[in-house]
């Protein structure tokens, strides 16, 4: 019954999704632009090195890197926290905590269908491309039976801190200020703008202790990189497992005082 | 009727509007499919409409949802342009001249108010005053003519978002009015309010109509807008023209029709009691004195309903038989609805 | 009744906007926890990008020949120029959800323009962090390159600023319009910011390709390159420098014909 309910929200989320083809093509087409200009700029920036290979990174590794990162980002941000910040403004808040299912999970499985969506439509075209253009930069074997379920860890991660920072909305009425203010965050310290192997030593130290590198430094190491052990790429992952722990029960216990907030005020 | 073609504040001639939509498919599979290829239908939303409305004259516009209605009054507001045909409004093409077209016309749509969403209502009228070039003068005597109609004060310190969905329409109808335009749409002003409030907002049309002999358009679902504000309707169905005449012609369709509907106690029945109630009740009928005024007696849902012609029989000797037959729980009293008027038409006279 | 015939000039409309824009101020002033977080939020924004920004010339210290501080100039200089579009021009990032709800409609009603009615709607005081932070980073790089200044440049300096912010307005209203034609503009819209980050960086850094595109196509060079040679190389000033304000002004109507355009062909899809 709650499976069926759960994929029930998957499918509608994907027909929805689709209904934008063109949303979908401009996605794709952005992400071949952003990989020209990727090309393009890190060319002349290792042009300009003396070096061929720059903190462990070779051009080849940064570019593929880079890219990657901006379709993982594509696939994880679907705007939770825009649409609870509306939900909470415009009253629906209410509507959906009447709902017959716990409003997180609601939330979760009926934006799932857009990140599914996206992987198929976005992800692997980009990874087809880059492979091609790079020569099989990217090697294929082992490494992606861990990439998905490191990929999936980050969706969840990534999920829960939207929650969370989308309950925040619930007290501050203002959606805009508090989003930025996370998406920058997340993609400077996860490694997605610039890789964190070029982090001066202080900063590398504070992102590996912080959540957001779980979002994209480690799937996209686990995708990209030869010589992971096998060992390391389970500690890798058992530290993602580690920080969906913690989110999904600091996300779940602040929504439960939150929610009161509602109740008291009426929305 | 005798129309003055030259006298019209607004003609229409001939107009018809398509559109193009996109057939989507069903399910996921269908989804997958539009996405590589989409087939588009045309759908005539408006099909060679004509008429002429006088200055000062209360039109109502009528039909069932998705007839037509929206996009003529968009067409008349010259934000849509219709695929053939003329329109005039006060001597101009709208959709040629929007911005002239919009200084004459005043428009409240739907539910979705213009107001500025923040800021107490007077702040929107300054700012109203300033987009109409309303003058000074011409602006105290509309606020003047207001407030001899409405309680206006505390309305005009009220923030918009903070007022009740009427307060809201009649704020929305009082923008309409302010730059004194010659004509004013109203697209379902009524819906969702309240008996007291839609009465209040149906005085207050009708007042202001008066005093400046404003052309009221006005599409409605609710007979008792009609009844209250128009002496004409016009009822469009499937885009087309289905009728155009005075509230007292098409009385002739609705007018005296009502249904009284009736409900017995409810722990006592179940589906097979209300069939034998209405079995017996229209036997009891068959013997009364103005037995021909009962049009139908039938179940809906728990209710039985008894469409009756006023003209004929009057609904009191009806409700004499029923309270003789059995105890009345609960009764109810309801103008004919407007899709029960085009059914009518349709089977017409 | 006097139906007085009355134009509505450049004086009627710069009156209006004045007056839209301190109802839309007050109203703001209704919401004061919004506009400190807004402000927060954006020195965030702009922190990050910086920090980015830094950490890639620790790892490079020069690229394609531009020294840090001369790149320090770009990036400044842009995000002075998108501070009009910030201010200004933001309700164009609620285009889509008015489209797609059916409440820009009642833009249409008005007897005034439907593209100022709607962008004069909205101030966004979050600009005012934008431009601060680039004055910042504008005056250190002017500084440490140790480049003259005086009442012509401020002049030059303004002129050009002018130019570079109407191609990015002129952008980020080609964007937004592109949701009259589909349900999900949005994603235009967020493309078009992505390019934005690329506007700091002189364009001789990318390929023969990407200079064309970011010249002749998606003119981010105009954003900050271009207008930025004035000062930068006042020796050898090119040509698109010299067109910059003439080229901005005719794209700024381009946009503008194309939103009004979009618009129309929005009231054509009916309710």
């Amino acid at each position: 019954m709650k499976l069926r309910r759960c994929l029930s929200l998957i499918r509608i989320g994907i027909m929805e999704n689709l209904q934008w083809r063109l949303s979908i093509i401009i996605t794709f087409l952005g992400n071949i632009v952003y990989l020209v200009i990727i090309y393009s700029l890190w060319n002349a920036i290792y042009a300009s090195s003396p070096a061929d290979t720059v903190n462990g990174m070779t051009f080849t590794d940064t570019m593929v890197y880079l890219v990657l990162a901006m379709t993982i980002f594509n696939i994880l941000n679907l705007y939770i926290v825009w649409e609870m910040g509306r939900d909470i403004q415009s009253g629906q808040m209410i509507i959906n905590l009447i709902r017959p299912m716990e409003f997180r999970s609601y939330m979760f499985f009926s934006s799932l269908g857009g990140n599914i969506v996206h992987f198929f439509m976005v992800f692997i075209p980009t990874f087809i491309i880059v492979n091609i253009i790079t020569g099989g930069a990217i090697p294929i074997g082992l490494n992606l039976v861990f990439f998905l379920p490191a990929l999936i860890f980050a969706l969840i991660i990534y999920y829960f801190i939207d929650f969370l920072i989308g309950t925040v909305c619930l007290y501050t009425e203002s959606t805009w200020g508090i989003n930025i203010a996370k998406e920058v965050t997340v993609l400077l310290l996860s490694g997605a703008m610039i890789p964190i192997a070029f982090f001066p030593d202080g900063l590398k130290t504070v992102a590996a202790y912080l959540p957001f590198q779980a979002i994209y430094n480690v799937p996209l190491r686990i995708l990209t990189e030869r010589d992971l052990s096998v060992q390391e790429r389970f500690f890798m992952l058992g530290v993602q497992l580690i920080w969906v722990a913690v989110f999904y029960i600091a996300s779940g216990l602040f929504w439960k005082k939150s929610i009161k907030v509602i109740t008291v005020n009426g929305g | 009727m005798t129309k003055e073609k030259n006298g019209a504040v607004i003609s229409l001639g001939n107009i018809s509007k398509e559109f193009r939509t996109l057939n989507r498919r069903e399910g996921l599979k269908g989804s997958i499919l539009d996405l590589f290829s989409r087939n588009y239908k045309i759908i005539k939303a408006v099909n060679g409409i004509s008429f002429d409305i006088q200055p000062g004259e209360k039109v109502g516009l009528l039909g069932p949802n998705g007839a037509g209605k929206s996009t003529a009054i968009k067409m008349m507001s010259g934000v849509l342009k219709p695929t053939s045909g003329e329109i005039r409004v006060n001597g101009v093409i709208p959709y040629n001249n929007r911005t002239k077209n919009a200084q004459n016309i005043g428009v409240v749509f739907g539910q979705r108010t213009q107001l500025w969403w923040a800021l107490p209502l007077i702040e929107s009228f300054k700012l109203l005053k300033d987009i109409y070039l309303i003058e000074d003068a011409d602006y105290k005597n509309m606020l003047e003519l207001y407030k001899s109609i409405i309680d206006l004060e505390p309305l005009l310190k009220k923030p918009v978002r903070q007022m009740s969905l009427g307060q809201r329409t009649l704020s929305d109808i009082l923008a309409s009015f302010l730059h004194n335009p010659k004509v004013v749409f109203l697209d379902e002003p009524t819906i969702g309010l309240d008996v007291s409030m839609k009465s209040k907002i149906r005085e207050l049309v009708l007042e202001l109509n008066r005093v400046r002999n404003t052309t009221v358009i006005l599409t409605t679902h609710d007979i008792g807008d009609v009844d209250a504000l128009c002496e004409r309707v016009i009822i469009i169905d499937k885009g087309s023209k289905l009728y155009d005449n005075s509230i007292e012609e098409l009385k002739h369709f609705f007018g005296s029709y009502r249904t009284l509907k009736i409900m017995f106690d409810k722990k006592a029945y179940n589906e097979k009691t209300l069939l034998t109630d209405v079995d017996e009740l229209q036997r009891l009928f068959g013997g009364i004195e103005h037995a021909d005024g009962i049009v139908s007696v039938s179940k809906n849902e728990e209710w039985i309903d008894i469409l009756v012609d006023e003209d004929k029989c009057a609904v009191v000797e009806l409700l004499s038989v029923v309270r003789k037959y059995k105890k009345v729980a609960d009764i109810k009293l309801d103008e004919i609805s407007t899709e029960e008027v085009i059914k009518r038409i349709y089977e017409g006279d | 009744m006097s139906t007085k015939i009355k134009k509505r000039g450049l004086a009627f409309y710069i009156k209006i906007y004045f007056k839209i824009i301190a109802q839309d101020i007050k109203s703001k002033m209704s919401y004061r926890a919004d506009f400190i977080i807004s402000n927060l939020g954006m020195i965030i924004q702009h922190g990050a990008s910086f920090i980015t920004f830094w950490i890639l010339f620790q790892n490079f210290p020069s690229v394609m020949g531009w020294e840090y501080e001369e790149m320090l100039f770009f990036y400044g200089f842009s995000l002075i120029a998108m501070t009009p579009m910030q201010c200004l021009f933001d309700n164009n990032w609620f285009l889509r959800h008015k489209v797609y709800s059916g409440d820009f409609i009642k833009y249409c009603f008005r007897p005034i323009n439907v593209f100022f009615y709607y962008i004069s709607e909205i101030f966004d005081l979050k600009g005012i962090g934008l431009f601060t932070a680039g004055t910042a980073i504008l005056i250190y790089s002017w500084s440490k390159l140790e480049l003259a200044f005086s009442v012509l440049t401020l002049g030059l300096l303004v002129i050009n600023l002018v130019a570079a912010s109407l191609f990015m307005i002129a952008i980020m209203n080609l964007a937004a319009a592109t949701c009259f034609w589909t349900i999900n503009g949005g994603i235009t819209m967020v493309f078009a910011q992505q390019f934005q980050s690329y506007a700091r960086y002189p364009i001789t850094i990318f390929g023969k390709f990407l200079r064309f595109v970011f010249t002749f196509v998606i003119p981010m060079a105009f954003v900050s390159y271009y207008p930025s040679l004035t000062f930068l190389s006042p020796d050898e000033i090119p040509l698109l420098t010299w067109l910059c304000p003439l080229i901005g002004v005719a794209f700024f109507l381009l946009s503008y014909f194309v939103w009004m355009k979009g618009a129309k062909n929005y009231s054509g899809t009916g309710s």
